[in-house]
């Protein structure tokens, strides 16, 4: 009894009001408009036009909704699978229009007409730093500056959010997001803590492979999302396996295990470049800290996160492990407020709303520039095809 | 005088493609050392067994360069085939260090706080050793240069001499690899060697494989 009445919630702050609101979401609507393309001289035709409109309301209700609330995770959570669904639909849809299929053959990649993606990025630093040159043959631009300006602004972003970056920009992780909100109970509970680990070791042999051999080899061989953007092109029997292992890790990691477990598996147990975004949450301002004098470790927080970036131990040493996404799910699912945004520097518990204002800021700002883009593309695509 | 010089290409050649030496060591050298006992001591032994191992591959293949002239191992097909059963061998040397790392700590740290991760010495020179040579044996670019090169004297001796300033030239680049027994050890650290231990050694296994089936890496 005395157990139980040392963990009833605290009184939840009231909601902000309306028009407060709405003051602080002006700028993220600002900002939503600007990144959807309208600014003067702008041209649209005009179902680009409603799926940049339609974007931008979505972005910016969801914006106001977490002021409103007060809450974080289910109101990005929204957007994160939005991303994670549309993001294939646009982006297949652009493949097929500009090659005429999702498979890639190698005179494409060596031509560098591979779309960029981020995931290779750690792959990219020990080549380069070596040979001066990027073992990744892709572009998202017509030249390699294309790459050296998303290196560049994937760097600055994540000095500042550290691995917020995989909740608010990544737009795989939404899949698997999706799959895990599924089931009202997770069927697997025991997870062995070493699967933690594993990202950090598909980061060491993958960064170590793609010097030895000079080719991004987590692209070649163990990208689940492969399964989903663009495969090999299979010319032998090596083409299909390599297929083969894109398909059972994207079945496992992404659908089968989050659907089992409520967690985002692939996130936590195998993405190398999750792990190595997490070596910036040391360099960002921004944390999730634990209040011990309100804590009676219940463990909701552990539960609720989506990453497995709690332990009890790290429970009671009042803070998250080097993993955390920033995603707001413990903050949200603590009743006694005990978790808290935190910038370093400052007290613990000192105005965790404002602390997670700013963070929000720039993290929504993210969002909308990289995910909203995406799922304006997307809408617009399923419009063309609609209208 | 000839024999001066040709030392003195072998050293600079060495020194000039030690980078790239270093990069294909790197999958090898780097989570095996990672799996060792923290300190200098532990590292310069494991790395003075792996360099000396790495010779000993050098002087074989010097031997077998010179006595075949025309370096059979660069034709594709043996070329290949020797890659392959390098690559498989390397797998499973690698395999078997990720285990046998598992059990050097398990049963230094059920009993002891004073954790001693990676105490079998034996295990340490034997894995270095034999990681050494088969990277010793390994075909990549620099080591095919001096091959031809090599091949190219006029004695087995000038071959072997070669190689060894070769050799030389290349291990100085792999004296800050010794610096990774700064880094301290603790469980995650040497959980996380043994499991890239574990997939570069599944990544080498599959290409070897396909070396040996005479499959190209890819299949685009």
């Amino acid at each position: 009894m005395a157990t139980e009445a040392r963990i009833l919630p605290f009184a939840r702050p009231a909601p902000r009001g309306i028009l407060w609101s709405l003051f602080l979401t002006l700028p993220i609507f600002l900002w939503s408009l600007l990144m959807m393309g309208f600014r003067p001289g702008a041209k649209f035709d005009p179902v680009s036009s409603i799926a940049a409109i339609l974007t931008a309301l979505f972005m910016t209700v969801l914006f106001f909704m977490m002021m409103r609330t007060g809450s974080t995770y289910r109101w990005r959570r929204i957007f994160f699978v939005s991303l994670g669904v549309l993001f294939p639909i646009g982006f297949i849809y652009n493949l097929v229009l500009a090659r005429g299929t999702m498979g890639i053959p190698i005179e494409e990649m060596i031509a560098g007409r591979t779309p960029f993606c981020f995931m290779p990025i750690p792959m990219l630093i020990l080549p380069a730093a070596f040979t001066k040159t990027v073992a990744f043959p892709g572009s998202i631009a017509s030249t390699s500056h294309g790459i050296a300006a998303m290196v560049g602004l994937w760097l600055a972003l994540t000095l500042v959010m550290g691995k917020g970056w995989c909740s608010y920009a990544c737009f795989f992780g939404g899949i698997e997001e999706g799959v895990a909100a599924i089931p009202p109970r997770a069927k697997i509970r025991k997870l062995d803590p070493r699967l933690r680990f594993v990202p950090w070791a598909v980061l060491l042999a993958m960064v170590l492979l793609s010097l030895a051999l000079f080719e991004p080899a987590y692209c070649m061989w163990l990208c689940p999302f492969k399964a989903v953007t663009e495969y090999v092109a299979a010319r032998n029997l090596l083409g299909l396996v390599q297929n083969v292992i894109f398909i059972l890790l994207f079945a496992g990691l992404v659908i089968v295990l989050p659907f089992l477990t409520k967690k985002r598996t692939q996130c936590s147990w195998f993405c190398p470049f999750g792990a190595f975004q997490s070596i910036f949450n040391k360099f960002s301002i921004f944390e999730m800290k634990i209040d011990q004098s309100r804590c009676h470790p219940c463990l909701l927080c552990q539960n609720a996160c989506p990453n497995l970036s709690l332990s009890k131990e790290s429970i009671a040493r009042g803070e998250t492990l080097l993993s955390c996404m920033k995603c707001g799910a413990c903050v949200d699912a603590c009743p006694r407020h005990a978790m808290v945004w935190h910038i370093k520097g400052t007290q613990i518990a000192w105005k965790p709303e404002r602390a997670r204002l700013m963070f929000l800021y720039g993290a929504w700002a993210l969002a909308i520039m990289f995910g909203g883009t995406i799922i304006a593309g997307s809408l617009a695509t399923i419009l063309h095809f609609i209208v | 005088m000839a024999l001066f010089a040709s030392c003195g290409e072998a050293l600079v050649l060495g020194l000039a493609s030690g980078p790239a030496c270093i990069a294909a060591c790197g999958p090898v050298l780097v989570p095996s050392l990672l799996a060792e006992r923290a300190g200098l001591r532990p590292h310069v032994r494991y790395l003075s067994a792996f360099l000396a191992a790495r010779l000993l591959g050098y002087m074989l293949f010097a031997v077998v360069a010179w006595e075949l002239g025309a370096l059979a191992s660069m034709l594709p097909a043996p070329r290949l085939l020797m890659m392959g059963a390098v690559y498989v061998l390397l797998a499973g040397v690698l395999l078997w260090y990720a285990y046998s790392t598992r059990s050097s700590c398990s049963s230094s740290c059920a009993d002891s706080k004073l954790v001693q991760i990676g105490e079998n010495r034996n295990r340490g020179v034997a894995g270095a050793a034999a990681l050494g040579l088969l990277t010793g044996l390994n075909l990549c670019p620099p080591f095919i240069a001096a091959g031809i090169r090599a091949a190219q004297l006029g004695s087995m001796a000038a071959a072997l001499l070669f190689f060894v300033a070769f050799f030389l030239g290349t291990s100085l680049w792999f004296v800050p690899f010794i610096s990774l027994g700064c880094i301290a050890r603790n469980q995650a650290v040497l959980t996380v060697a043994r499991m890239a231990m574990a997939l570069i050694a599944l990544y080498y296994l599959s290409m070897g494989i396909a070396m040996l089936l005479g499959k190209k890496s890819y299949g685009y």
